[in-house]
C-alpha cells in the first residue's frame, strides 16, 4: 500500500512522528514495515491509528526525520499480534522510544491507567503534553525531570501487586532487568512485553524473527510476548543480524 | 498410513518443510519439525551471507516475492545452531555455492540425514541460478557430493529453464537420490509512485499461489522421465493442492509460502490428505503418480 505522508511532528531532534490520512485497521502493539525511498524497509510499530514515531538510529531511520509532508511512502501491515486489553488497573512502562507503541495503547485502554516513562535526559521525553493529563511518573537518569533513577529503580519502590496487568516497552536491557523484577515479583504472567528483533518478511515465512528456545516469530506470535515466555527466552541474552548470526548483549 | 521412504530416509508423512522457510534458526526447525515429515534449513555457505537490503520479501495478490539473498551465518556458524536439532523429522542441510564449495560443505553437518543441493536460486548470480542450468554441471556436482557422502542428496531445480527434465536426468547420472521441483520463477514488482523495482535487488523468485500450475507440470514431466523419486514444491497451501502434487508423481511435498497461513498448515495438509485416502479407499502408493495412469 502507498500513503502520502499527511503531517509531520518533530518530537524532538531526533525524533519524529509522521501522520498519514488513514487509519490502519489495527490494535495497539502492532507494526507495519515501511519501505522508505531510497534507503531500507524497516519494521516499525504504530503510535496510533494513523501514526508511527521513529527515532533516528541509523541511516533508514535517519532518512525519516528528513522526509517531507507529502511524502508518499510503501507500507506493508499492520502486522503483529499487538497488545490485549484486561480489565482492572493496568500498568504501563516504557523507555525511551518504547513509549512509541505505548502512547496508543495508553490512548486505547482509556481508563485505570497508571503510567511508568523513563529516559536519560529530559530533552528525550515525547507526547510529553499528551501523557501529562494521565497519572505518569516521569523518569531521567540525570535528574532533569521527574524522579531520578531508571524504571527499574521506581518499579522496584512501587507496590507492584496492586496491578491486573503489566504493559511493556523499551529497550532489550530494560526489559531483561524487568523480567527478573517480575519474576521474583511473581507477577510474570501479568505481563504482555512487547520485544524487537530483526526483521525481513514481517509475515512469518523468513524466520529471521524467530526467538529462542521455542521457535516465535517476532513477527506474528509477538511482538507482544507474555513475560513467562520471555523469562526463559534469549531476550536479554542474544539476538541475530540479519545473515542469522549471534550476538551477544553487551552489558 | 502415510509413511513415505525416498533413498533410506523414512518421513512419518509426505509433507516437508521447503528451504528458506523459518529454517535459520534450530528453534524454528525443531517447532516444524514436530509436525512436518521433515525439514529443509535455510541454504548454508562457505562464507557468512548478510544477504540483499530490505525490502527482501514482498506479497503480491497471487503470492509473494523474495529476494533475500542467500543470507546465512556461513556453513560453521550454523553447524553450531543445528547441534540442539531435536529428531523430531529427518532433518536436511540446503547446500548452496559453487561447485567447488558446495562437495566441501558436507562434513560440517553430521546431524544432517540428508542434503539439498541448491542449485536453482534465481536471483543470486555465480551461485545458484547458473549452476542449475547446465545438466553435465548439475551432474559432476552431485558425483561430488556423493563423494563425501553416503546419505541422500537432492537437486533443488529451477524452473526457469528451457527443459526442467534435462537438468533432473544430470542429477539422476550423477548420483542424485532424488529431485525437488521447483523453486522460484523469477519475477519483478515495481513501484510506480516510485517507478522503480520494489525488491532492493529489482529482480526476486515468486513463490506461493500463483506458481502451483507451472510446479505441478514440472513434477509431471519429471516423474514421466526420471527414476529416482520427485519431491514437489510450490503453491501448497491446502490438501488439494498436495494431492495434486502426488498425482503428478512427487513421492513428497514441500510447503515454503504457505506457512504465511499458519504452522498449522502442516496439520491441515496431513489431516485431509488422510481423509482423502479414506474416502476414496485409496492408499499413497495408489495416488503418487495417478495421473500418469488415468
Ligand atoms: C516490531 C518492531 C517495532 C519497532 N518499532 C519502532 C518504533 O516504533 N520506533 C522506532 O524508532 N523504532 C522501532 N523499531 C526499531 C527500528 O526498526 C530500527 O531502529 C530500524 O530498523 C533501524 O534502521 P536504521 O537503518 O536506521 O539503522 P541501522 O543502523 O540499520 O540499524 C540500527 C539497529 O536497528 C536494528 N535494525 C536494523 N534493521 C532492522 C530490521 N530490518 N528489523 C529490526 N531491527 C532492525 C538493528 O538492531 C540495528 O543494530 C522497531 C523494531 C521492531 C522489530
Ligand atoms: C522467503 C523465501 C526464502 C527462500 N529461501 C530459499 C533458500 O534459501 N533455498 C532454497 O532452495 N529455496 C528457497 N526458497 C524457495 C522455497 O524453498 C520454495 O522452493 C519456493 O518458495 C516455492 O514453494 P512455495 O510456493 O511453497 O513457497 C525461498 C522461498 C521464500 C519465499
Ligand atoms: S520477519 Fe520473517 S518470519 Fe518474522
Amino acid at each position: 500500500m502507498y500513503i502520502r505522508i499527511a503531517e509531520k511532528v518533530m518530537e524532538n531532534p531526533e525524533t519524529v512522528t509522521l501522520y498519514f490520512s488513514y487509519e490502519f485497521p489495527s490494535v495497539p502493539g502492532q507494526f507495519v514495515m515501511v519501505d522508505v525511498p531510497g534507503k531500507e524497509e524497516i519494521p516499525v510499530s504504530l503510535s496510533s491509528e494513523s501514526s508511527i514515531t521513529v527515532k533516528a538510529v541509523g541511516d533508514t531511520t535517519q532518512k525519516m526525520l528528513n522526509l517531507g509532508k507529502g511524502t508518499i511512502v510503501g507500507i506493508r501491515g499492520p502486522y503483529g499480534n499487538g497488545f490485549k486489553a484486561v480489565e482492572g488497573n493496568k500498568l504501563v512502562v516504557g523507555g525511551g522510544i518504547g513509549i512509541a507503541p505505548l502512547r496508543y495503547l495508553v490512548r486505547w485502554l482509556e481508563r485505570d491507567i497508571d503510567v511508568v516513562y523513563g529516559v536519560k535526559t529530559v530533552k528525550e521525553f515525547i507526547f510529553f503534553e499528551e501523557l501529562r493529563a494521565k497519572n505518569v511518573v516521569f523518569i531521567t537518569e540525570n535528574g532533569s525531570f521527574g524522579e531520578k533513577g531508571t524504571v527499574i529503580d521506581i518499579l522496584e519502590s512501587m507496590d507492584l501487586g496492586k496491578y491486573d496487568q503489566i504493559y511493556v516497552c523499551g529497550p532489550e536491557m530494560m526489559i531483561a532487568s524487568i523480567l527478573n523484577l517480575f519474576e521474583r515479583e511473581k507477577i510474570l504472567p501479568l505481563t504482555q512485553i512487547s520485544v524487537e528483533r530483526y526483521m525481513k518478511c514481517g509475515i512469518g515465512i523468513c524466520g529471521s524473527c524467530c526467538i529462542d528456545p521455542f521457535g516465535l516469530r517476532v513477527c506474528v506470535e509477538g511482538p507482544v510476548f507474555n513475560g513467562e515466555i520471555l523469562k526463559n527466552s534469549e531476550i536479554g541474552k542474544y539476538h541475530r543480524n540479519g545473515s542469522g548470526r549471534k550476538y551477544v548483549w553487551k552489558n | 498410513m502415510l509413511e513415505v521412504r525416498i533413498g533410506d530416509m523414512v518421513l512419518e508423512n509426505p509433507t516437508v518443510l521447503a528451504s528458506g522457510i523459518m529454517g535459520t534458526t534450530v528453534s524454528s526447525l525443531n517447532r516444524i519439525a514436530r509436525v512436518a515429515g521433515g525439514v529443509v534449513t535455510k541454504s548454508v555457505t562457505s562464507e557468512p551471507r548478510e544477504g540483499f537490503k530490505n525490502p527482501t520479501v514482498v506479497n503480491v495478490n497471487c503470492g509473494i516475492l523474495n529476494a533475500v539473498g542467500l543470507s546465512n551465518p556461513s556453513a560453521k556458524l550454523f553447524a553450531q545452531e543445528l547441534e540442539r536439532y531435536n529428531g523430531e523429522a529427518p532433518l536436511i542441510v540446503s547446500l548452496a555455492g559453487s561447485e567447488e564449495e558446495i562437495p566441501e560443505l558436507v562434513s560440517f553437518f553430521p546431524m544432517a540425514q540428508g542434503f539439498e543441493l541448491n542449485l536453482s536460486c534465481p536471483h543470486v548470480g555465480s551461485m545458484g541460478a547458473e549452476l542449475g542450468s547446465d545438466p553435465e554441471l548439475v551432474e559432476n556436482i552431485c558425483r561430488r557430493v556423493k563423494k563425501r557422502t553416503s546419505k541422500p542428496i537432492f537437486v533443488k531445480l529451477s524452473p526457469n529453464v528451457t527443459d526442467i527434465v534435462e537438468i533432473g536426468r544430470g542429477a539422476e547420472r550423477g548420483g542424485a537420490d532424488g529431485v525437488v521441483a521447483i523453486n522460484t520463477l523469477r519475477a519483478m514488482v515495481i513501484d510506480v509512485e516510485a517507478g522503480k523495482p520494489i525488491l532492493s535487488n529489482r529482480i526476486g523468485g515468486l513463490s506461493g499461489k500463483a506458481i502451483k500450475p507451472v510446479a505441478v507440470r514440472c513434477v509431471y514431466e519429471l516423474f514421466e522421465t526420471l527414476k529416482i523419486p520427485v519431491i514437489g514444491c510450490g503453491g501448497i497451501i491446502t490438501w488439494r493442492d498436495a494431492v495434486e502434487f502426488l498425482m503428478a508423481g512427487a513421492s513428497a511435498v514441500q510447503i515454503g509460502s504457505g506457512v504465511f497461513y499458519g504452522t498449522s498448515i502442516f496439520k491441515s495438509v496431513i489431516e485431509g490428505i488422510k481423509d482423502f485416502l479414506v474416502r476414496k479407499n485409496l492408499s499413497l502408493e495408489d495416488v503418487i503418480g495417478m495421473a500418469h495412469r488415468n
